[in-house]
This record gives structure tokens, C-alpha cells and sequence, in this order.
């Protein structure tokens, strides 16, 4: 299975007439096959169009997104996608949408057990009971919960998560947030075993808690500089993990305030040096 | 505002129906206001209409079986054509210049051209109805492919659905609230370039049977007829509402 991610010198410039806008520049970092990365970063650096970029629905300006060696040049099976913002079809019902996934991903199955399926997939994410409302009679976390239902039964090996948990309140983004550890950890399955996933928030508790790494990616466009890698963090905790075990770990703590202190801006340079080396010996 | 239940609104279109009837029968056959000639009473009409029921009947049948033909036919293409060149971004700016121009032509001026060159009348009454419904859905048809939410699309490409299947299965449905505008013109105009056609060539249908009847000035079924055309077009219109709902029952 190839599903290591390879960006190298990665760099997207959008052009709409007249208007050239700079939103990633020089971008490089590789992810081994079954890592989970977490890209965070403020808004308007250049996430989605990291990702959209790895879907396959956006070429580089310059640099290549390689995914198992090979240059992305589209959307494939191998690779699902959630999307940041709504992205269910509205005249299809929440069972009808996952179902549509499956028409894709499993062209064998017969249309009783691809219905069958899919309501096994929504009842993973918690939507039992709602498989025949439409998208407009969900609400916001509902709609983005079948669109990880729909992901789910894509069920490629590369999972690229733009923000799924985004719009949804705290009980059920802990419970998603611990599904998604559950499933992507598995049952005993080998590191490399996994699904690569490449997972977008600006949440830093919600990266430090599923991934293995974190990329950080910084933009100013006031003074026009373009999305860049600022840092990338090896996360010191073991898989697989649980919430309430690392909230009493004390690496958890200490690395959480390192970086939570280059997140959020308020460090000193010295400061920095000093706690990333505090972490590293942690 | 709070929306009036549905059996509230039928009980007073029932009430104005007959307020209106009793009205024209006051005006008529009771205080005779109304040059009895021209306008003869409900009664008189009414049981004319039963009277000639089975000649109406025919004229009914004859004249949707055209809309039918017509509609249908220009709905089909105009859906096709539309979604084809719409999903070409440069071929669907020029599209809709060029269908925004052809669109503009009454389909009646067709007419000289279906008859010279289709077997009968009712062929080019066909003709006029499908271009009547053409243009219209065609235009729609543009419209809603270009309103489609990009994100939609995306979202159909990463699922890795076949761009043919994309067409049918997220382009068409995305459109079809614009699609359905094109539809109701199409629908409406078919109605009064038929019944005119019928006025001015025709040998049958619901519109002749007026023409008919104006020749001997028997203003009884002249009105018979119109009070007959409303009904029909309405009750269509209706059905074709409830079909319009039904599909966009999402929205
Ligand atoms: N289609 C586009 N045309 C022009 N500029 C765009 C386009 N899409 C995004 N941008 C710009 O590119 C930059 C990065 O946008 P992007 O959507 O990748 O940010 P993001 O990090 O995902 O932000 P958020 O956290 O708010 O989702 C922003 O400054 C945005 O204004
Ligand atoms: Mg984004």
C-alpha cells in the first residue's frame, strides 16, 4: 500500500482576472503511510487550499503534492475528503447521501444491503433515527456528521478532514473526536496499518489529542507574505490514547503550554528555545 | 403572517366561485342587465356544456394530447441541450447569447414553416408548442447549471462519481428549481399559442370549438368553451404544481 504524502517546495497562487493572490508559498513536508497530522493554523492560512490541493481539485503553481510517490492529478477513491463547509447534496436524504458514497466505492453491492450499509454508517456518528431528513431539516453538526458518515463509507486509505468537527458542540465533537481515535487506531492494527489522515483545525487540543505531528502553518496577509510552514511538532504521547489519561499526563501539560505559547503568539524567541527543549526532554 | 390552513382557502374560492356565478345569473337571467344575446345565463351554459359533452370531450383530448406531445418533446430537449453546453464553461457564455436572441421569436411566426414543410396542421401545432416550451427550458436549464454550487461539484468529484453521472445525479437536480421556471413559462405559453393556433387553423381542440361556435355567434357556447379552456388550464396547472412540489420538496 503507497499512501505515504510527500508536499515538496508546494506553492498555489490564486489568479481571477486581474488579481493574483499569493496563498501558499514553499510549503515542503512528508507524512509516513498510516500518520495522522494535524494542520493548524489561524484563518485564511491556507489549510483548505493545502487540502485542496491533496484532493486533487487544485493543480500547484509550483511543486508537487506526491501521494505514494506519485503526483496528484485528481480526485481518487483512495483518498476521502470532508469538507470544511456543508458539502451534502440537498435533495438527497442523510441515508441517501452515504448511500450515493457507496454507489461510488462499491459498485457490487445490491441497493437493499448499500441502504443497509449506510445506515450502519450514520449510526456511528450518532445519527440513528434521522436517516430520512434532508440535509435543510439537519442541523449544522448533524449535516457535517453525515458528511464523516459519507467519508466513512468512502472508507479511502488517505482521509483528508477539513475542520469536520468544526460546527459541532462539545459533547458531540469529544464523542467524533474519540470515534475517530477508535477507528483510526483500530483493533490492534500496526502503526502502518492505518489510514494516512491529514486532519485541518484550528483547534489545539483537538490536534494534540488524535495526532502523531503537527504542522503549523502561518500567514501574514497584511504585509503579503503567503502561507508557510512555521513549525512542525512531533506530539510526545503514545497511541492509542485516551482524553481522560491525557489530561492527566504531565507531558500532555508541558507540551500543550509549549506550543499553545508559539500558537498563540505571546512568546518571546528566548522563551521559545527554552520550552521546545523542555519538551523534547519531557 | 401566518399561513391560512388549506381547507380555509378552498372553502373561500368555493365562496367567491359561487358568488360569482350567482352574480352573472342575477346580472342575466334574473334582472336581464346584460344583453341577453351576447351573454346568456349560467343556466343556459351550463347545460349546453353538458350538452355538448362528448364534442368538448374530444376537443380536451385533442388539445392536450398536442401540449403533451409538444411539451414533453421541448422539456426533454431543452433539459438535454441545456445541461450539455452548460457544463462548458466557454460554450455556455455563447449559448446564452445566442438562446437569449432565438428565445425572443414568438414560436407562432413558426407557423408558415411547419406548414410548408410538416404533413398537418396538428404537426405544426406540435412545432409551435415544442418550441413554445423549448426556448424557455433551455434558457432555465443555462441558468441552473451556472447556479450550481461549485462545492456541489467538488463534492461529487472527490466521491470520484463519473462526470456523465455528475450531469444526472448533482447538475440536473441542483438546477431544476431554475429548470422548473423554464418549465411554467413553457407550460403557460404552449396554452395560448394552442388554443390561438386552434382559432386560426385548426380543425379540433378546445380553442376551435369557440372559433366554431363565433362564426354563428352562439355566444351560449362561445362562453361554454372559454368557461371549459379556464378549467382545463387551470386543473393542469395545478397538476403540474403538485409535480414541481413533489421534486422540490427538498428545498
Ligand atoms: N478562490 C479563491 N480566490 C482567491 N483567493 C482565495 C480563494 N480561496 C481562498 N483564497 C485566499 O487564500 C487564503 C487561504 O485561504 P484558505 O481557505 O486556504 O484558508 P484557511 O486556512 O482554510 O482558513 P479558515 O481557517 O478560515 O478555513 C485566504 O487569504 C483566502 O482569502
Ligand atoms: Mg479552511
Amino acid at each position: 500500500m503507497c499512501r505515504e504524502i510527500e508536499v515538496k517546495n508546494l506553492t498555489v497562487t490564486y489568479e481571477d482576472g486581474r488579481e493574483r493572490f499569493c496563498a501558499l508559498e514553499d510549503v515542503s513536508f512528508t507524512m509516513r503511510a498510516g500518520e495522522l497530522v494535524s494542520i493548524i493554523g489561524s484563518s485564511g492560512c491556507g489549510k483548505s487550499t493545502l487540502l485542496s490541493v491533496l484532493e486533487g481539485l487544485r493543480s500547484p503553481s509550483s511543486g508537487e503534492a506526491l501521494v505514494g510517490g506519485e503526483p496528484v492529478t485528481g480526485p481518487s477513491p483512495e483518498r476521502s475528503v470532508v469538507f470544511q463547509q456543508y458539502s451534502l447534496f440537498p435533495w438527497m436524504t442523510a441515508l441517501g447521501n452515504v448511500a450515493f458514497a457507496l454507489e461510488q466505492a462499491q459498485p457490487k453491492l445490491k441497493k437493499r444491503e448499500r441502504l443497509e450499509l449506510a445506515r450502519h454508517h450514520l449510526e456511528r456518528v450518532g445519527l440513528a433515527g434521522f436517516e430520512g431528513r434532508y440535509p435543510k431539516e439537519l442541523s449544522g453538526g448533524q449535516q457535517q456528521r453525515v458528511a464523516i458518515a459519507r467519508a466513512l463509507a468512502e472508507d479511502g486509505d488517505i482521509l483528508l478532514m477539513d475542520e469536520p468537527f468544526g460546527a459541532i458542540d462539545a459533547r458531540n465533537r469529544a464523542l467524533l473526536q474519540d470515534l475517530l481515535l477508535e477507528l483510526w487506531e483500530g483493533d490492534g492494527l500496526l502503526p502502518e496499518q492505518r489510514k494516512t489522515v491529514v486532519f485541518v483545525t484550528h483547534d489545539l487540543d483537538e490536534a494534540i489529542l488524535l495526532s502523531d505531528r503537527i504542522i503549523l502553518l502561518e500567514a501574514d496577509a497584511s504585509r503579503g507574505i503567503p502561507g508557510h510552514v512555521r513549525d512542525i511538532f512531533t506530539v510526545p504521547l503514545p497511541h492509542p490514547r485516551h482524553r481522560h489519561d491525557l489530561l492527566r499526563s504531565p507531558a500532555y501539560s508541558a507540551f500543550r503550554c509549549a506550543v499553545s505559547d508559539i500558537f498563540f503568539g505571546e512568546e518571546e524567541a528566548s522563551s521559545l528555545q527554552f520550552a521546545r527543549k523542555e519538551v523534547l526532554a519531557a | 403572517m401566518n399561513k391560512t390552513p388549506a381547507y380555509k382557502t378552498a372553502l373561500d374560492v368555493v365562496f367567491i366561485i359561487v358568488l360569482v356565478i350567482a352574480s352573472w345569473w342575477l346580472a342575466t337571467d334574473v334582472f336581464g342587465v346584460l344583453p341577453s344575446r351576447i351573454f346568456p345565463g349560467p343556466g343556459a351554459v351550463f347545460s349546453q356544456i353538458v350538452e355538448d359533452g362528448e364534442k368538448i370531450l374530444t376537443g380536451i383530448v385533442s388539445s392536450l394530447g398536442i401540449i403533451a406531445q409538444g411539451f414533453v418533446l421541448g422539456a426533454a430537449c431543452g433539459i438535454g441541450l441545456g445541461l450539455l453546453l452548460g457544463s462548458q464553461a466557454r460554450v455556455h457564455a455563447a449559448a446564452e447569447k445566442v438562446v437569449a436572441f432565438l428565445s425572443a421569436i414568438p414560436p407562432i411566426v413558426y407557423i408558415p414553416y411547419g406548414i410548408a414543410l410538416l404533413p398537418t396542421f396538428r404537426a405544426s401545432s406540435v412545432l409551435v408548442i415544442f418550441l413554445a416550451t423549448f426556448w424557455p427550458v433551455l434558457t432555465g436549464t443555462l441558468a441552473g447549471v451556472s447556479s450550481v454550487d461549485k462545492r456541489l461539484i467538488d463534492s461529487a468529484r472527490v466521491l470520484n462519481v463519473p462526470r456523465p453521472k455528475i450531469l444526472l445525479r448533482v447538475t440536473l437536480p441542483a438546477a431544476l428549481p431554475l429548470i422548473f421556471n423554464g418549465l411554467n413559462i413553457g407550460l403557460c405559453l404552449s396554452f395560448i399559442l394552442l388554443t390561438s393556433a386552434e382559432m386560426i387553423g385548426g380543425s379540433s381542440g378546445m380553442g376551435y370549438y369557440v372559433k366554431y361556435y363565433s362564426d354563428f355567434s352562439d355566444y351560449t357556447r362561445i362562453l361554454a368553451g372559454i368557461i371549459v379552456i379556464g378549467i382545463v388550464i387551470t386543473a393542469v396547472s395545478m397538476l403540474f404544481g403538485m409535480l414541481q412540489r413533489r421534486l422540490l420538496r427538498w428545498r
